[in-house]
């Protein structure tokens, strides 16, 4: 594989991408002392291959939901660059940002909420090709809509149709919502942890039923979650967040089964597992301690006042950026040889 | 919204509603004022009452200041009740001379205490004529109550009153009955033709008058050439001492019409300034808090300036240096009262632009429009729906109040202008109540039915003001 070969590959690079919060001050706050931010996503790099699932991981906290409306334009960074497809969209307008949503969709984590209850199931389904005027005729959109829940597989569609979203079950919402992202035929979705709502039972489902929409239409995921069971059965890669930074990316299977970085390994520790005579205990964990407000973070290495290695260079030296382990797999900590 | 939506929300909507007396009350009430509305026609005692309201002609007829007919009801005198009378007997005879004499004949049973202030005689007539007009007393006696000749009449309306001709004729009567001391130092301009023509004829008659009760008859007569002159369309109008349903103002003017004739601008003012105001206060307020920022601030920059304009004084000086018409005085205030509902709804479509499914909305590419509008807006509408009938009795109250400092429009009649005209005719110093009371107690009940019926849309809409 040549450079060019790789270039075309690549469907999302997100370079260096920042964004700060100003919470409004008080008029005698603002005047005085320097502004307070909340640096929400502090300086992301991260890239997409065109076709695969790419899995951002994070407590809640961690910026990782912020991203992903980054990358939906939905608000625009302070500072970075997002390139899809080879198009600068770190700040386009009207009719390319139109474009652009057509290509880029997104699937919401509250499949509730996520959809106005006033609408009748085609009325959702029908909003995007009103608004990109795909087709005029009524019936033809019906036919779309039909073609789309069926990807879904909404069976019969027709019985679908005419309900509102509450008389649905959660499962069944969201995939009415993939639907309505794949009913414009895009490139990317980006999925903000779309089973974290849904029973358990039907998790599988829905992830089965998103893969397999993946394999037919060749679909790019920006799957975004804070669940390592999920990411590892559903990612091909995955990138973890804390505090609005990657500790670490790779290969799903990699990074799960050989995991670099001490966040990524207290995270894994902390899947609990239905293991037979151990149902009872509860995990001791790693790390202690909340996720540090992003208003405050701490200097040095940003997760060192809860890494149980954390030695003073951690907080003393500049923050580590990600370093290559081999085989694709990258890390952010520098004592990992030590730790290892 | 599709239609068979809105009549699921319509009836689910009614399922509520029917449990709120007060609601009902004020529907019941609204229903009953649209369909007065709709028969103003029919129920108009005087059709032409709305466009002649301030005509004095189209009222000469009437009595000033007569009090509702109903009023005979209380204990007291009988009054003779104001009312048209219609011909029964028209006949013809031939005179010498190839003149025609055509009579009619009117009876009018009179039953009261009190006899009426006049009797006055309509025809249209064409040609060269003598009227008379005779009253024929149930004990036999007549008065020729007056007597004119016309000449030239094309097609012309004679109006004869008993009252500006008949004294001559009354004082004759009298001095047949009265004692010769009595008549001695009393002229013909002493008369009141009406008293003496319903009093029984006897000694002191002048002085205190006893109501001769039984029919009477009013015989008028048309002396003409036969074949040249036409007489046609003759009534007699009993101009009595009670009228109509809630009497007449100084002006003669019949109150019940008048306010019959308001009740339509009165819901016409309400509901189109606060339907207007309304739309316009929601659409603001879904704007400021969806596109937020500096938008926002200086949306909200001028609803304060707007909010904080005295209305009043404003409208004192404009209906002063312009001449205020209706529809200038509704878009004043819609000017300025448009800012009722638009914190509250800046403070709902914070709450909503804040759902999961705008942003969806905007993820799948809606411009603002669609989100304001297919989104936004109809969340908002019960809302609206409860704040219009909220605010519909202030904008009553306040047209009534400008019509009450003279500042409304002259060409209408208004409940506001009837209690305008009641100050200035001194009617509360003249004891005239049916002038005043019922226009300011309707003023009430619009407000109130209009109130009811938001309290009870605010209750079912906003379910957490609900007591139960």
């Amino acid at each position: 594989m040549n450079d060019n070969d790789k270039a075309s590959d690549v469907i999302l690079t997100v370079e260096n991408l920042k964004k700060h919060f100003t919470p409004h001050a008080g008029l005698l706050a603002s005047l005085g002392g320097p502004k307070r931010v909340i640096r929400a996503v502090d300086g992301l790099n991260f890239s997409i291959r065109r076709g695969e699932i790419f899995g951002l991981i994070g407590e809640s906290g961690s910026g990782k939901t912020t991203t992903g409306k980054m990358v939906m334009k939905l608000i625009d960074p302070t500072s970075g660059t997002i390139v899809f497809n080879g198009e600068d969209v770190t700040s386009i307008h009207r009719q390319r940002l139109q474009a652009y949503r057509r290509r880029v969709q997104m699937i919401f984590q509250d499949p509730y909420a996520s959809m106005n209850p006033r609408f009748k199931i085609r009325e959702v389904l029908e909003e995007p090709l009103v608004i990109h005027r795909i087709s005029a005729d009524r019936r033809k959109r019906g036919e779309m809509i039909i073609k789309a829940l069926n990807e879904v597989k909404m069976n019969p569609p027709e019985d679908y149709m005419g309900r509102f979203p509450h008389m649905l079950s959660g499962g069944q919402r969201q995939r009415v919502a993939t639907a309505r992202t794949l009913i414009l035929n895009p490139m990317m979705l980006v999925a903000d942890e779309p089973v974290s709502m849904i029973d358990l039972s039907t998790r599988a489902e829905i992830l089965h039923m998103m893969k397999d929409v993946q394999r037919d239409l060749g679909l790019t995921y920006l799957y975004i979650t804070h669940d390592l069971s999920t990411a590892r059965y559903f990612t091909d890669r995955i990138a973890v967040m804390y505090l609005g930074r990657i500790v670490e990316m790779g290969p799903a299977e990699e990074v799960i089964d050989n995991p670099i970085h001490p966040y990524t390994r207290a995270l894994i520790q902390a899947v609990p597992e239905p293991v037979t005579g151990q149902v009872e205990t509860i995990k001791e964990l790693a790390i202690s301690g909340e996720i540090p407000s992003p208003a405050n973070i701490p200097p040095g290495c940003r997760f060192h006042p809860r890494c149980p290695f954390a030695k003073p260079e951690c907080s003393g030296q500049a923050e580590p950026e990600l370093m290559d382990a081999g085989k694709g797999h990258f890390h952010a900590c520098r004592r990992w040889k030590e730790i290892g | 919204m599709n239609l068979k939506d809105l009549a699921y929300w319509f009836n689910d909507f009614w399922t509520e509603f029917r449990r709120e007396k007060s609601g009902l009350i004020g529907l019941a009430i609204l229903a009953t004022a649209v369909l007065v509305v709709v028969f103003e026609p029919l129920i108009l005692p005087f059709k032409g009452a709305a466009a002649s309201w301030r005509n004095i002609n189209y009222w000469e007829d009437n009595s000033p200041n007569a009090p509702p007919v109903w009023t005979n009801l209380l204990p007291g005198k009988d009054s003779a009740v104001t009312g048209t009378i219609k011909p029964a007997r028209v006949s013809e005879a031939t005179i010498e001379g190839g003149a025609v004499a055509t009579t009619w004949e009117f009876e009018y049973v009179y039953q009261y205490d009190l006899p009426p202030l006049d009797l006055i005689m309509h025809l249209r007539a064409t040609g060269n004529l003598t009227f008379q007009m005779t009253l024929q007393r149930p004990d036999g006696k007549s008065i020729l109550l007056s007597q004119a000749s016309e000449h030239g009449l094309a097609n012309g309306t004679i109006r004869m009153a008993a009252t500006a001709y008949g004294r001559d004729a009354c004082f004759a009567f009298l001095k047949q009955y009265e004692n010769a001391d009595r008549v001695g130092i009393l002229t013909s301009s002493d008369m009141k033709v009406t008293d003496i023509a319903f009093a029984e004829a006897k000694e002191g008659m002048f002085d205190n008058p006893v109501a001769q009760k039984g029919k009477y008859r009013i015989l008028v007569t048309a002396i003409g050439n036969a074949g040249t002159d036409k007489v046609e369309s003759c009534e007699i109008i009993v101009a009595g001492r009670v009228s109509g349903l809630l009497g007449t103002d100084n002006l003669k003017r019949d109150l019940f019409s008048g306010i019959v004739a308001g009740l339509k601008w009165a819901l016409l003012i309400g509901l189109f300034v606060s339907f207007v105001s309304v739309i316009i206060g929601v659409m603001y307020g879904i704007i400021a808090a969806y596109f937020g920022g500096m938008i926002d601030k200086t949306m909200m920059f001028i609803y304060y300036i707007v909010n904080s304009i005295p209305v009043l004084p404003i409208l004192i000086v404009f209906s002063a240096v312009f001449k205020p018409s209706l529809m200038t005085i509704i878009w004043i205030m819609i000017i300025f009262s448009w800012t009722g509902s638009v914190m509250t709804v800046r403070s709902m479509a914070l709450q909503i632009k804040e759902e999961t499914y705008i942003e969806a909305a905007r993820a799948l590419g809606s411009g603002h429009a669609r989100i304001i509008f297919k989104h936004m807006a109809p969340l908002l509408i019960p809302y609206s729906f409860a704040s219009m009938a909220l605010s519909v009795p202030g904008f009553i109250v306040f047209e009534s109040s400008l019509s009450l400092l003279g500042l409304g429009d002259p060409t209408i009649v208004t409940w506001g202008a009837i209690l305008h005209d009641a100050m200035l005719g001194n009617a509360m110093l003249n004891g005239v109540w049916w002038w005043i009371i019922p226009p300011g107690l309707l003023i009430a009940i619009m407000g109130m039915t209009f109130a009811f019926l938001g309290f009870a849309m605010d209750k079912i809409l906003h379910p957490k003001l609900r007591t139960r």
